[in-house]
């Protein structure tokens, strides 16, 4: 158990260090509260939904500021508003930093300004999808751990037992976020 | 927002008491029971600020519709779906949040709690928002602090 607990201190100094970074604030904090044994991936479910239309909005921005008749301005304006928009929701601080800076440049219709600006967006959103992806991998893994422990415990008639409904929802929780489960005989 | 410690390796026994005061004060601000049925319908053309605003009403229970356009969301109502709560964004695709949907709403009689929930900040998008007849304006992200007073008083507690 010393190493589940030990990739568990890891996942919480990890996950403290987003907050630290400034990469995500309480609202990412709120979203994996509301984690249950229902739904318990459902902050990496719903983070790979805004990584898919964070990366679209951030293409649509750069082919329309790379338009030689002309950028259309309130095309960007919508793209960075609903970019703001689900930053904000699911708690990826810098993301929305990045869009608020961007607005004003927008606003005035600068297209080098904005050009910046998308540099940078692309940026924090490469950091918080690599940062992200990290802490999700090392969740799984200590579940994954665990899990693998109380099988191997199973087998040791010495080990102390484990709930069977724990076992269970553990298992399903690894297969639901794609891993496998080890058997022993 | 989280509380933040002072600068400098040690917090004082008094900050350790304030932020465990702000912390309990904010935890009693989020814990509601609903006694009553409420339903919302979340009106928001993206899809992750459209989810996680309907799974924060269903964690308090409140049975939740999602629509991704004010067009549907006008049609959804004037088939005749009552909903104690609505909560749409200002900038939707086809049937615009400001303009068009919120008014049309309001048009068709319907009188029940309408959330304005956008990324816009400014004054001026506020008071447009509000005239247009949302009852509240919430620039996101709708978070509990905001939430749970308007579901305590739909459920008349």
């Amino acid at each position: 158990m010393d190493f589940v607990n030990l990739l568990q201190r890891k996942f919480i100094d990890y996950s403290s260090s987003l907050h630290r970074e400034g990469i995500v604030d309480d609202q990412f904090t709120q979203l994996r509260k509301l984690e249950d044994e229902n739904s318990p991936h459902f902050v990496m479910e719903v983070a790979s939904l805004f990584f898919e239309d964070c990366e679209k909005l951030i293409n649509n921005m750069a082919i329309a500021l790379e338009q030689k008749q002309g950028v259309d301005f309130k095309q960007i304006d919508e793209c960075i508003h609903q970019l703001k928009g689900s930053s904000s929701s699911i708690g990826a601080m810098r993301v929305k930093n990045a869009c608020i800076a961007f607005r004003s440049f927008s606003d005035g219709q600068n297209r080098e300004g904005c050009l910046r600006c998308l540099q940078q967006l692309s940026h924090e959103y490469s950091l918080l999808k690599n940062k992200l992806q990290t802490l999700f991998r090392v969740s799984v893994a200590s579940r994954c751990l665990y899990v693998c422990l109380v099988i191997f415990c199973r087998g040791n008639e010495h080990a102390e037992p484990f709930p069977d409904v724990l076992v269970f929802q553990l298992e399903k929780e690894i297969v639901a976020a794609g891993g496998s489960i080890p058997r022993v005989h | 927002m989280a509380p933040t410690l002072p600068s400098g390796d040690q917090s004082s026994d008094q900050d350790n008491w304030d932020n465990g005061r702000l912390a309990r004060k904010r935890q009693l601000l989020t814990e509601i029971v609903l006694r009553n049925r409420l339903t919302a319908l979340v009106v928001d053309g993206d899809t992750t600020c459209r989810v996680l605003e309907q799974l924060l009403l269903r964690s308090y229970g409140v049975q939740t519709q999602g629509v991704d356009n004010g067009r549907d969301a006008v049609t959804l109502i004037a088939s005749g779906v009552k909903f104690n709560l609505i909560i749409i964004d200002m900038i939707l695709p086809i049937l615009n949040g400001l303009e068009k949907a919120t008014r049309q709403i309001r048009d068709m009689g319907v009188h029940c709690k309408m959330l304005g929930v956008t990324a816009c900040s400014g004054e001026s998008e506020r008071q447009a928002f509000l005239a247009a007849g949302v009852d509240v304006f919430i620039e996101k992200p709708l978070d509990p602090e905001h939430l749970v007073p308007i579901l305590r008083e739909l459920d008349g507690q």
